[in-house]
């Protein structure tokens, strides 16, 4: 009864092609071919077309910004990024401007360096900031915790990368920004005022410290999840070796962990950035948006390129020569070539740092 | 022949997946297209000005629960999106705070729908309820960097006897483009031509102050001015009850003939009432800064943006119905809608201006 039940069994999942290698006849292998072949270059096919399309979605972006962007690269050149101000003309005028064949608003001239450096200084003082942060976090979930409450904080912390940035940039605005402006801001000012960026005035608590500070809390889950997934990939023997020489716990996070791990946690580090330099919502709710100069010290009101795009849209739109739009669309160029720039090597990196682990493991 | 039966089953599966998805593309096309014929429903679309945005809202119910045979959706984009959206065709109304331009494509028009108005506030403690007096020369000198405390002479004169505080002034100007910016650096460079060199427009070049700040929307302007003391802004009409509800004050303003005047029902209509004879047959004209004892100096037309040309006969009838109801005192200049949102109505001199222009919409 039992015997021919389990036949039974058999003989369907061979008709299903659902066999392992060692049942079914010749007859089951051929149709287990069969089936493979199928699905091999059905799958084929489709990564084929997804992949496929990846890359042309990317080429298409690349082509419809500098479609869009060229009569501002005409209009502005290289005073583009080398001028600090943005002045989309007087609208009401009926006079316009022509520069280099290009037609604008009567004065309007478009410098976006104020920008590039707000979104580089406020995504560097993230990364300075969040690194010693996702690094001890990501630490203390691989080498230091029990694994059942490391995973369920590992399950916290990758909760908290998600949540969206409109949250964070509603916190920045209601807490963050009073208290830098009323106690953190003074207290900066008072201990290390001789250092220049620190000196005051500090003004309201919206401006570069503040986006830096939110920017943090966003990228610290992204690198400290990177960082935990290259720190689990240490050999388990190296480790027990160096312990087994005496070393202590925190001489093998240095000596061995650290060291093993250090070029996938610069990926990690990397991928925090490109997150950070792309972050818009958060940002323009706490950076003050300053336009036309440059920050003065790190309370200072800055301006993002990304934060940028969405503040001035709407009255670039009602711009009757088209040329604010253009220029929008040369800003969100230059953040697609940074933003490109940053993260295709972190990417490298992490893959490197994985494949690394795998081989070790072996 | 189980292949095949298996392969068949996947072939009617995809295709039926791809029947519905087509079905599905075809019934909307068909729904819109099949639209006028059937019941001769009309979709109108508008989208634009955030300060006409509530109006809409109070409009749509009632109009639509008379009006059957129109369906009216209303979106808060922005005024240069709502102009740009009437250009291009997406939309049948764009609301603005603003004028068209001069270089605006020809065959739009702007049609003015209610009066608005907009109210310098402040927040310095003590004195917040107080409506202190300024004018366009002092407030162009704060917002220029000349004048950066309280207690400044230049304020000080237009305040005598009252003892003005030891305060740093903290501007706020709008980062986001806005038909408030239109209307306040309008103010100030009819007032103060001398000081206010920046030009204005719905985005400007703003001179960089030491200690500015910079906020999204009517409701940030609230927000920030809450938040700084000593800070200045301004701010448009309908956010009078929510600023003066967290304590905050608003100026009394210089107008052309030398009297301080607060924003009232009828300093508003005295300011409109000097300057409908004026305006001219397209209706684009500032209501700033016009002369009357005891006129308040910064008002505006709200205007609907529409193109002369619509699609269909039909949706330039319905266009022109909801118009013409909109303008009309027993329709949306009804004051149950107006005082709702502290608009006031359109003069009859400028209904029968609009009225000629609604007339030409085809």
């Amino acid at each position: 009864m039992i015997a021919t039940s389990g036949r039974g069994q058999i003989a369907e999942r061979v008709r299903k092609g659902a066999a392992g290698p060692k049942a079914g006849g010749a007859l089951g292998v051929l149709q287990r071919m069969g089936r493979v072949r199928v699905g091999d270059v059905l799958l084929k096919v489709l990564t084929g077309v997804v992949a496929g399309g990846a890359i042309l979605a990317m080429l298409a972006i690349l082509v419809f910004l500098l479609r869009d962007s060229w009569p501002s690269i005409v209009y502005n050149g290289w005073h583009f990024v080398t001028s600090q101000t943005w002045n989309i003309g007087s609208l009401y005028s009926t006079a316009v401007t022509h520069r280099n064949g290009a037609t604008a608003a009567a004065g309007a001239s478009f410098g976006i360096l104020p920008f590039i450096v707000g979104t580089v200084l406020s995504s560097l003082i993230a990364v300075v900031l969040a690194i010693p942060l996702a690094v001890a976090l990501a630490l203390l979930l691989v080498e230091y915790l029990p694994a059942k409450i490391g995973d369920s904080l590992s399950f916290m912390v990758e909760m908290l990368a998600g949540i969206p940035s409109v949250v964070l940039g509603l916190w920045g605005l209601a807490v963050l920004i009073p208290w830098i402006g009323q106690s953190f801001g003074p207290f900066l000012a008072h201990w290390l005022g001789w250092i220049p960026i620190f000196k005051g005035p500090i003004g309201s608590g919206q401006g570069l410290l503040a986006s830096g500070i939110v920017l943090t809390v966003m990228i610290v889950p992204i690198i400290a999840a990177s960082t935990r997934d290259v720190l689990r990939q240490t050999p388990r023997e190296t480790k027990d070796g160096a312990l087994a020489l005496g070393l202590t716990r925190w001489e093998v996070i240095r000596a061995v962990s650290l060291p093993w791990a250090s070029s996938g946690i610069f990926g990690a580090v990397v991928l925090g950035l490109g997150r950070a330099l792309g972050e818009t919502m958060a940002v323009l709710m706490v950076s003050g948006n300053a336009a036309n100069y440059l920050p003065h010290n790190i309370y200072s009101p800055v301006g993002t390129m990304a934060a940028t795009i969405v503040s001035f849209l709407d009255s670039a739109m009602s711009d009757p020569t088209h040329m604010a739009v253009h220029a929008l669309a040369e800003v969100a160029l230059v953040l697609f070539v940074i933003s490109v720039v940053v993260n295709v090597p972190a990417r490298l990196l992490l893959s490197a740092a994985a494949r690394k682990g795998g081989v070790q493991a072996q | 022949m189980q292949l095949s039966v298996r392969r068949a089953a996947v072939g009617i599966a995809l295709a039926s997946t791809l029947g519905l998805a087509l079905a599905g593309c075809g019934s909307t096309t068909a729904q819109t297209g099949s639209k006028p014929k059937a019941a001769t429903t009309v979709a109108l679309q508008e989208t634009g000005s955030s300060l006409l945005f509530p109006l809409f809202q109070l409009w749509i119910p009632s109009y639509t629960g008379s009006h059957k045979n129109v369906t009216l959706n209303a979106a808060s984009t922005g005024s240069g999106t709502g102009i740009s959206d009437a250009e291009n065709g997406t939309v049948q109304i764009g609301a603005s705070d603003a004028y068209l331009p001069p270089n605006a494509p020809s065959g739009m028009l702007n049609i003015p729908l209610a009066i608005s108005a907009q109210q310098i506030m402040y927040n310095v403690p003590g004195f917040n309820t107080k409506h202190l007096n300024l004018s366009g020369q002092v407030i162009a000198g704060i917002y220029t960097g000349k004048i950066t405390n309280w207690n400044d002479s230049a304020i000080a004169k237009l305040n005598p006897g009252v003892p003005l505080p030891n305060l740093k002034i903290v501007p706020i100007h709008r980062a986001d483009g806005s038909g408030d910016t239109f209307l306040f650096t309008q103010f100030l460079t009819k007032s103060s031509p001398s000081t206010w060199t920046p030009q204005f427009g719905t985005s400007i070049s703003w001179p960089s102050v030491q200690g500015s700040v910079s906020a999204t929307g009517n409701g940030g302007m609230v927000t920030a001015l809450a938040q700084n003391k000593g800070s200045i802004a301004y701010v448009g009409i309908s956010y009078l009850n929510q600023a003066t509800q967290q304590g905050i004050g608003y100026a009394a303003l210089e107008n052309k003939a030398g009297s301080f005047v607060l924003p009232t029902q009828t300093s508003i209509q005295a300011e409109a009432a000097g300057l409908v004879s004026q305006t001219p047959a397209n209706e684009s004209i500032s209501l700033i800064y016009g002369l009357g004892a005891n006129a308040y100096p910064i008002i505006n037309y709200e205007y609907a943006i529409v193109s002369k040309t619509q699609s269909s006969p039909q949706v330039a009838k319905a266009v022109r119905t909801f118009l013409d109801w909109a303008i009309s005192g027993s329709g949306g200049n009804a004051s149950s809608f107006l005082s709702q949102v502290h608009f006031q109505p359109l003069p009859s001199g400028t209904v029968t201006l609009s009225q000629k222009q609604i007339a030409e919409i085809q």
